[in-house]
Order: C-alpha cells, then sequence, then structure tokens
C-alpha cells in the first residue's frame, strides 16, 4: 500500500501551522526558536514530497541546502537566546521590551 | 614717482584713511578730523603731481581684477583732459570743504563717523573720475551712493535726516537699475566695457552706437544728478550737514552725473542728446519756480543746484560737452562757497536754516556776507564773474541750435537771479529777526579762509586763459568751436543783452518786491495760491507716495502672502507636517512586543504577495 500526496502535504501543512501558531502565541523564545524550526521541516517535507511524486531530485537538492542553512542558523539562534538568558535572566518575550521604553 | 603710482596714492589715501578712523579713531573726533583733512591734503597734492606729469596724452593703466571664463573685470585709470580737469576741482573743492569741516563740526558729538564719510566720499568720488571702463565706474558709483546715504543721515537721531537718507539712497537705486541694464547690453553688445576700447568701435563703426542701450546708460545720470523724475532726494538731502550738501550734493556727486555722460559721449546718439537737452532746460525751468516758495537756505540753494544741473545738461544734449563741463566746474566754485557761505551762517546763528529768521548778518557776519554775495552774483552770471562765462556759452549754444531751449534757459536765468536775490536781501540785511540772528558772530578761520579761496575762484574761475595749460583742453577746444560757429556774434550780443537783463532786473526785482530785510514772504501774503502752488513742487513727492502705498505696497503685500501662505504654509510646512503625520502613525507601530512584530512581519508579506499578485 502506498500512502498518496495528499496525506504528506496535509501532514506538511499541520506541521507548519502547528510552528506558526508556535511563533505567534508562544511567551519562551526558546520555544518560538523550536516553532520556527518546525515550519522549514514542514516546508522540507513538502518538497521532498514533491521531488518524489515528480520523479527529479530538485526538491531533495533543496532540502539538503535548507537543512545546512538551519544547522546554522540554529547554531547562531541559540547561542543569542543563551547570551541573552544570561544578560536578563529571562528569555519570556514580554519581558524582553527594552526597545518600547 | 611715476604718474600711475600717483594716481594710485590719489585712491588709496582717502581710503586708507576712512579705514584707520572706521577701525581705530571711532572715539577720537579729533585725531580722525586731523586724519582725514591731512589725507585730502595728501590727494590733492597727488593729484596735481599726477595732472602735471600728464603732458599731452591720456595716462592709461588697466590690471584685472576679477575673471569668470572668458568675463574678465578690470580695474583701471583713464586720466585724459576731462578727467584731469574734474580730478582737479574735486581734490581742491574737497580740501576746502575738508578745511571748513573742522569748524563747523567742532562741537559736533560724532565728528570721527562724520570725517571718516568725508574720506570715503572722496575714494568713491576719485574712483569715479579715473575708472577706465563702466563696471569699475558703476562700482564706485555705488560706493559714492553709499557715503551720500551715510553723510546725508549723519544726524540721526532726527526723523528727517533718517527719511532723507533713505530716500536718497533708494531713489538712486531706481536709476542705477537703468544703468546697471546699460552696462550689460553694453557688454553684450560690444564685447567690452572699456571706455577707450568702445569709443574705438564706435569711431569706426558708427552704426553700432544704439539708443536703447545710451537710453539705460543715462538713466544713471538722471538719478545721480538728479534730473527729473528722480529730482525728489537732492531737496532733502539737505537734512545733511552743510559741508556735505556743499561737497556733495552741490559741487561734486551730483555733477558726476555731467561728468558721467561726457565721458560716455560716444554712446549717446543724436535723440537721446536731444532728449537730455529738453530734460535739462525742463528741469532747470522747474527747479527755478520751486525754490521760490522755499524759506529754508539750503533748501533753496538745492533747488538752485538742481537748476544748473539742468544748465549742463541742457550744454550736453546740444552737443557741446566741453560747456558742460565748463558749467560743471565754475558751478562747482560758486555753489560750494554758496553752500558753505549758507553753513557759516547757519552756524553763526546757531543752527537756524528760515531766511525769514536771519535779517542783518551783513554787519555782524561781513566776511561770510561779501564771499556770499560774490557767489550770487557769480551764480547769477554777472559779468566777468566765473558764472558769466559758462552761462553765457550756454545760452549762446541754445541760441544757436535751438530758440525755445534760449528763450527757457534765459528765463531760467531771471529766476536764478529772482530767488538768490530774494536770499540775499532778505538773510543777509535789514534788521536781524530772531535772537539768533542778533547774537550771530563771525565763523573761526578755518571756515572763513576756504570761503575766501572759492570766493577768488568764482571771480577768476571763468578765465579759461588763466587755467593751468594741462587742464580744460575739452573745454577750450568747445569754446573755440562756439566761436566759430555761424552767426555767434549776433547770438553773443543778443546773449549778453539778455542775460544781464535776467540777473539785472532778477535781482532788483527781489529786492524790489520781497523789500530788504523781510519779515514774512510777500508772495504768501499776497498770492497764497500760487505760492502754495510752487511750495507743492508740483506734487512730485505726494504722487509718488500715493504710486508707492496704493500700487507698490499693494503688490508687494500679494507677494508677501503668497510667500507666507503658499511657500511658507503649504510647501514648507505642509511638507514637514505630511512627514510629522507619517511619523506618529509609524511609532505606533512600534510596540516592542515580539509577536506585534511577527503580525506586522505578516501583514508585510500580504502585501508583498497582494501586490505582486496584482490584487492591489
Amino acid at each position: 500500500m502506498t500512502i498518496g500526496l495528499n496525506a504528506f502535504l496535509i501532514v506538511a501543512g499541520l506541521l507548519f501551522a502547528i510552528g506558526m501558531l508556535g511563533v505567534t502565541l508562544r511567551r519562551n523564545t526558546l520555544v518560538i526558536f523550536m516553532s520556527l524550526e518546525l515550519m522549514l521541516n514542514a516546508v522540507n517535507l513538502a518538497l521532498v514530497t514533491f521531488s518524489r511524486y515528480n520523479g527529479t531530485m530538485d526538491g531533495n537538492l533543496f532540502v539538503f541546502f535548507i537543512i545546512t542553512v538551519a544547522a546554522a542558523e540554529v547554531a547562531l539562534g541559540l547561542a543569542i537566546i543563551v547570551a541573552l538568558f544570561k544578560r536578563r535572566e529571562t528569555i519570556m518575550v514580554e519581558q524582553l521590551n527594552a526597545l518600547n521604553r | 614717482m611715476t604718474p600711475v603710482t600717483a594716481l594710485t596714492l590719489t585712491l588709496l589715501i582717502p581710503l586708507a584713511s576712512a579705514a584707520g578712523i572706521a577701525f581705530f579713531l571711532r572715539r577720537r573726533g579729533g585725531l580722525a578730523s586731523t586724519l582725514s583733512v591731512a589725507a585730502a591734503a595728501l590727494l590733492c597734492i597727488c593729484s596735481f603731481i599726477a595732472i602735471n606729469a600728464r603732458g599731452d596724452a591720456a595716462i592709461v593703466a588697466s590690471w584685472d581684477w576679477l575673471s569668470f571664463g572668458e568675463f574678465k573685470v578690470s580695474m583701471g585709470f583713464l586720466l585724459d583732459d576731462v578727467a584731469a580737469t574734474m580730478l582737479a576741482m574735486v581734490s581742491f573743492v574737497g580740501l576746502l570743504i575738508h578745511v571748513f569741516s573742522l569748524g563747523y563740526m567742532k562741537s559736533d558729538k560724532a565728528q570721527a563717523r562724520f570725517f571718516g564719510g568725508l574720506s570715503i566720499f572722496m575714494f568713491s568720488m576719485i574712483g569715479i573720475i579715473l575708472a577706465d571702463n563702466l563696471i569699475m565706474i558703476f562700482v564706485f558709483w555705488e560706493l559714492v551712493g553709499f557715503s551720500s546715504y551715510m553723510l546725508i543721515g549723519h544726524y540721526l537721531e532726527t526723523e528727517e535726516a533718517k527719511a532723507a537718507s533713505k530716500k536718497a539712497f533708494i531713489v538712486n537705486r531706481v536709476g542705477d537699475l537703468g544703468f546697471l541694464i546699460g552696462i550689460v547690453l553694453a557688454y553684450w553688445h560690444f564685447g567690452t566695457t572699456d571706455l577707450t576700447k568702445m569709443e574705438q568701435l564706435t569711431l569706426g563703426h558708427p552704426e553700432l552706437v544704439n539708443a536703447g542701450i545710451a537710453a539705460f546708460l543715462i538713466c544713471g545720470f538722471i538719478g545721480k544728478s538728479a534730473q527729473f523724475p528722480l529730482h525728489v532726494w537732492l531737496p532733502d538731502a539737505m537734512a545733511g550737514p552743510t559741508p556735505v550738501s556743499a561737497l556733495i550734493h552741490a559741487a561734486t556727486m551730483v555733477a558726476a552725473g555731467i561728468y558721467f555722460l561726457i565721458r560716455i559721449s560716444f554712446l549717446l546718439p543724436v535723440e537721446v542728446l536731444g532728449f537730455v537737452a529738453w530734460l535739462g532746460t525742463a528741469v532747470a525751468v522747474y527747479a527755478g519756480f520751486c525754490a521760490y516758495a522755499q524759506n529754508d537756505i539750503k533748501r533753496i540753494l538745492a533747488y538752485s543746484t538742481l537748476s544748473q544741473l539742468g544748465y549742463m545738461a541742457a550744454a550736453f544734449g546740444l552737443g557741446y560737452p566741453g560747456i558742460a563741463l565748463f558749467h560743471l566746474i565754475t558751478h562747482a566754485f560758486f555753489k560750494a562757497l554758496l553752500f558753505l557761505g549758507a553753513g557759516s551762517v547757519i552756524h553763526g546763528c546757531h543752527h537756524e536754516q528760515d531766511i525769514f529768521k536771519m535779517g542783518g548778518l551783513l554787519k555782524r557776519m561781513p566776511i561770510t556776507a561779501i564771499t556770499f554775495a560774490i557767489g550770487v552774483l557769480a551764480l547769477c552770471g554777472v559779468y566777468g564773474l566765473a558764472g558769466f562765462y559758462s552761462k553765457d556759452a550756454i545760452l549762446i549754444a541754445g541760441g544757436l541750435e535751438k530758440t525755445v531751449i534760449f528763450i527757457l534757459l534765459t528765463l531760467g536765468a531771471f529766476l536764478t537771479a529772482g530767488y538768490m536775490g530774494r536770499l540775499f536781501w532778505v538773510a543777509f540785511l535789514g534788521a536781524p529777526k530772531s535772537d539768533a540772528a542778533s547774537h550771530a558772530k563771525e565763523s573761526p578761520l578755518t571756515m572763513v579762509i576756504p570761503l575766501l579761496i572759492l570766493a577768488g575762484l568764482s571771480v577768476v574761475g571763468g578765465m579759461i586763459q588763466l587755467w593751468p595749460e594741462g587742464l580744460g583742453a575739452l573745454i577750450r577746444f568747445d569754446l573755440e568751436r562756439l566761436h566759430h560757429a555761424e552767426g555767434y556774434s549776433a547770438m553773443h550780443h543778443d546773449v549778453l543783452i539778455y542775460g544781464s537783463a535776467a540777473w539785472v532786473v532778477g535781482l532788483l526785482g527781489a529786492f524790489f518786491f520781497y523789500g530788504v530785510g523781510a519779515k514774512d514772504d510777500r508772495l504768501a501774503r499776497i498770492a497764497p495760491s500760487v505760492f502754495a502752488f510752487l511750495k507743492a513742487r508740483l506734487w512730485f513727492d505726494e504722487i509718488y507716495g500715493f504710486y508707492v502705498s496704493q500700487v507698490q505696497d499693494r503688490f508687494a503685500a500679494i507677494l508677501s502672502f503668497l510667500d507666507v501662505f503658499l511657500l511658507r504654509g503649504l510647501i514648507i510646512r505642509g511638507s514637514a507636517g505630511l512627514v510629522g503625520i507619517l511619523g506618529l502613525g509609524v511609532r505606533t507601530l512600534h510596540v516592542g512586543n515580539l509577536h506585534a512584530y511577527v503580525y506586522w512581519f505578516l501583514g508585510g508579506l500580504l502585501l508583498f504577495w497582494a501586490f505582486v499578485g496584482t490584487v492591489l
């Protein structure tokens, strides 16, 4: 039995929606960051699905690049969050509002 | 010393004196006056050295001053015969008036400012005389305008002096605007503003002479020489100290207009000359009438100056620039004498200027009175005195060229004798009519000596054969030309009769009509309407006042509205306000909450999407 295209796309869409909601609703910077990663990976899933469905390697190629860039981004982002915590002793979004003052 | 060095010194000595006074001697009146008089004496010596060294050829020297690409402005000297004659007169009369001022301004609070002004005036005037191109003439032309403004307004605590100085300055600007346009046109037309080069060009190609350019150029003359319709500033300028009136508003600066005409005579076509002749004649008669309704001794002399400037303009317009120059020089002598005499009287009478409050000055101030009488006679053209030779030459020229002008100028001569007679009989004879006049006493030596020297010059100044060799070649040439003109001897005969009749009738008529030492003006008493008409001076000031308040001020109000409302309100404030409102709006987006920024980000994405998808 093969799973159809639509199932993959629905999963990808759900993942993206969860990530999006996480970014917009969660207050912990670390969780927001994870949600961002979730959105990226939802896109990756969609790309792999299309690649498989079309029988070409284009989508897969994209995914490699995105994973590489995301890895770099995670390293950077986590470092920033750690530094932020060291300085402010909090990573909650509503307390990180120095620009408004 | 080379002639060019002497000329440079002549020009720069008064400037140095003015600068010295302005920077170091502002509170040291005595020192400042000494410096200024010494400068006047030195420049007089230097100018005579230069004139002596001139010989027959003109002294020419020129330096580049500014250059913009192809366009070069030069500063240079052109000391030809006319300039030498004028320079000799200005430096000598200027020196005498400086000396006179020593006495006249002795008790003035702002002596340093006054003498600094005199020095800067001498610098500017000599600049006009020596200038070899139109642009340089214009620069110094404006400088004399400035010094005139500064000196008219010397008594700056009085409203009259303030208003008069502004009036003189603004009225002159009107003329100078035309002058400036004329210079630009002349440069465009000839490719140069150098007097010598332009003369050569017009000699080779007479068709290059252009009436339009000439008309614009003579606007400068009309303003500076106070000719109709810009004559209104000169009588008011009498608010300045009397030596200033003598130096600037009688002998030199107002005559600079005539001098300028003589300098550019090769640029003026026949039509413009005819216009100048009629203009001068009209002013000569008009000013003669106006003088009858004035009671201020200086204002009478001011109208007399206007009238005599009219004579010079008439002579020039009739094609005899030499005779105009001749009258300019003799007029400078006797009018400077008359003004200094008036100054001496005013000084003696404690600043009383109304002739009907003087009287009996002949006994109390004999030297002033006698020299003044010589001045009056010279001005009237009594046989043998300076004014006789030049005025008769003008009348003869008028008689030979245009009979109407001759008749009008003879009428002018009669009027001159009449108002000068009125002034002399009323102010100097009879009994004193005020305390000031009864306590008058003769002025100090520094004031009397210039009077005596000028009186001497007013007697012999008209005898051209006595003049030094190097001076007055143009005058001699034009007199010769006149002597050999057709019908000269008959006309000379007529003029002798009519001219003499004019001054005899004028002086005697004034004597019998006004009476010796009269207390009030008989004309005002028996014919008040005529007197009021003369006093109104054809309502020029009123017409200009009406024009300025009704036309010009309204136009200015419209422009001001456009400026305030459109430019400042709408364009400048409006655009700044728009940006400000935008800023206010954008600032509310800046909330400092990360989640809000995510929404803005999404909103922006949607916007781009809509834009790319051509929904918007």
